[in-house]
């Protein structure tokens, strides 16, 4: 087996543990920010052609010896939004522990029902 | 001049970006001009229903003059003409609401936020790629997380949280989704994945859409992925709660039915109707037990949407066109009816300070439009003659006869009767409980509540042109071979 694939989704895997099995908030967000990484990592690895180089056409390097452009383009767009959400999270977690004075998501139950 | 349509992206996005140049000029203009936008708004996705509906054909939107699969096109179909109106008209309705009830600062960010979000949903509705679909998702959703977060106070940040981790997971599973299916076809435009769809191993197939529909179903509210929605509706500001409520979710619905229907030509494909009506069906029991149980009006809203969004998916997921055009049809009621039920009881709220049912003793006698309103609403929703919604759960019943799902009318027939029995509990508070004295109410908001519940009588009264339109935007969805011929694809053949 491709060892990018495997690296993949044993990082999403990793991440999803994490977010699942964690209690502390801020590890709970790590686990989504590896999950995303995991993900980009693989988008590129369905990319990738063995023995290519990047997709920049300049001197030497014609189309036929390029990788596949268009994975990278959806991973450039995928880390933006990732850093995005994990920033507004981080936010929200800023504002909980001022309200709450905790981290433990346990303890974090006003809302029930 | 169709290409004209992609102002239904480019005007909120320009509105958006120019609020915080707006504020500095002056803060007292930024709540007029969010209603300057969402009206123009309102007036283009007037013109394209018009266009779309006497033409007949969809509008198609190349952007960059790139012809599809190479550049991404928007599809303006009947169904997102149809939805692309509910979604501008919801938006107008909301922003006047907003200047009662949201009375946090900054109200620039509110304004920015929201227009995001009807920028994101718009989008969803009308794209026609797949990985356009999970930006404009995104768009949608970090709008969404703001906009709970928005009142910051420990709970609301309690419920943005929920949020932003289930959606966390469920965009990361959606991106997986699309990377198998790309890395099978090789492309990532719906009509192309179409044509090829019988092409492709059906064993990553079945595990990209089952992605695909798991990270969807986060927004869609279906069952497992849905404890997020009940808190960040109580929590979010009432205008918010009744857009969530209105269209975020039909966008997310919408997006699942056609990433299902684009994929038919799959083998095994059936097993994935299956799961989504597991799915949905679970989320209609569950829904309706919680909110037996609510003290909150707010949150057994809440939980009331949320079984009728399971409904919704359980008719996309009966895999006939009459299932999809009567799920279309739910939708379009449901977004009607729960607007008008989450701007009464917003306002309710913002007047009387809380959304708990003891709140709501005498409030026949002390707002009775609002509470005139929210009456309508619940006798509707319950699915009484003369109203809108009995009309969708009759087709959404004969639906699942045709499909041979007939403990499905079990179902609808039971969540109706779960629903009278709360529903009929709150209207007894409302009209026959508690005194009080009259509260004057805004007369715009009761102007923007009667017109709600006229749309309600009249498509009671009158479904069938209703029904005409939803037939149309259902086999929009439906009929795939019809939407890959609709779509220039460039030069490519199965």
């Amino acid at each position: 087996m491709n060892p990018y694939y495997f690296a993949s989704i044993a990082l999403i895997l990793i991440g999803f543990y994490a977010v699942l099995a964690k209690r502390n908030v801020l590890k709970m967000l790590v686990g989504l920010s590896i999950m995303e990484t995991g993900v980009n990592l693989l988008l590129i690895s369905v990319g990738y052609v063995s023995g290519r180089s990047a997709p920049i056409l300049s001197e030497g390097i014609t189309s036929d010896k390029a990788v596949d452009p268009i994975p990278q383009a959806l991973v450039l767009t995928a880390i933006v939004i990732g850093v995005a959400t994990t920033a507004m999270a981080l936010s929200v977690v800023i504002n909980l522990y001022e309200k709450y004075k905790t981290l433990n998501v346990e303890e974090i139950r006003r809302l029930r029902g | 001049m169709s290409q004209y349509a992609s102002l239904l992206i480019a005007l909120p996005l320009f509105g958006a970006f120019f609020i915080p140049i707006l504020k500095r000029i002056s803060k007292s203009a930024v709540m007029p001009f969010l209603v300057l936008v969402t009206l123009i708004q309102t007036g283009i996705a007037a013109w394209v229903f018009n266009e779309v509906y006497i033409t007949g054909k969809p509008i198609i939107i190349m952007a960059g003059g790139f012809r599809p699969p190479i550049g991404i096109n928007l599809y303006i179909g009947h169904f997102a003409a149809l939805f692309v109106l509910v979604i501008a008209v919801t938006s107008l309705l909301m922003t006047i609401f907003s200047f009662k009830a949201v009375s946090v600062e900054p109200k620039d960010k509110y304004a920015m936020l929201f227009l995001l979000l009807m920028l994101g949903a718009t989008g969803m509705i009308s794209t026609g790629d797949i990985f356009n679909l999970f930006v404009f998702m995104e768009i949608t959703a970090i709008s969404a997380y703001a906009l709970t977060a928005y009142n910051k106070t420990g709970e609301a940040s309690e419920a943005a949280l929920k949020y932003i981790v289930l959606g966390g997971i469920g965009s990361s599973f959606f991106l997986v989704g699309v990377a198998l299916i790309y890395g099978s076809l090789g492309t990532l435009n719906m009509a192309h994945i179409a044509q090829l769809a019988h092409l492709v191993n059906p064993t990553v197939a079945k595990a990209g859409l089952a992605l695909l529909i798991f990270g969807l179903a986060v927004e869609a509210e279906q069952f497992p992925l849905n404890a997020w929605a009940p808190d960040a509706y109580q929590e979010a500001p009432h205008p918010v709660t009744a857009m969530f409520s209105a269209f975020v979710v039909k966008a997310s619905l919408y997006a699942m039915g056609r990433v299902i229907y684009i994929l038919s030509a799959v083998e095994g494909w059936s097993s994935i109707l299956r799961l989504l009506i597991i799915l949905g069906t679970l989320t209609v029991i569950i829904g309706e037990m919680s909110a037996l149980r609510q003290n909150n009006v707010k949150r057994m809203f809440a939980y009331s949407s949320i079984a009728q969004v399971g409904l919704i998916a359980v008719g996309l997921a009966l895999g006939t066109e009459s299932g999809v055009s009567a799920s279309v049809f739910h939708m379009f009621n449901h977004a009607i009816v729960k607007a008008l039920m989450f701007l009464a009881v917003g306002y309710v709220a913002v007047e009387l300070g809380g959304t708990e049912i003891n709140k709501f003793e005498g409030l026949g006698k002390r707002m009775p439009v609002s509470a005139f309103a929210i009456t309508v609403g619940a006798i509707s929703i319950i699915g009484i003659p003369l109203f809108n919604v009995f009309w969708s759960k009759v087709q959404l019943i004969l639906a699942a006869l045709n499909a041979q799902y007939t403990w499905m009318v079990a179902l609808i027939l039971g969540a109706s009767l779960v629903e009278a029995t709360y529903y009929i509990r709150l209207i007894h508070t409302i009209w026959f409980k508690g005194e009080g004295e009259k509260v004057k109410e805004s007369s715009v908001l009761a102007l923007v509540m009667l017109l709600l519940v006229a749309l309600i009588i009249v498509i009671g009264i009158y479904p069938e042109p209703f029904w005409n339109v939803m037939q149309k935007a259902g086999s929009d969805i439906f009929n795939v071979a019809q939407y890959i011929k609709n779509v220039p694809l460039m030069g490519v053949s199965p």
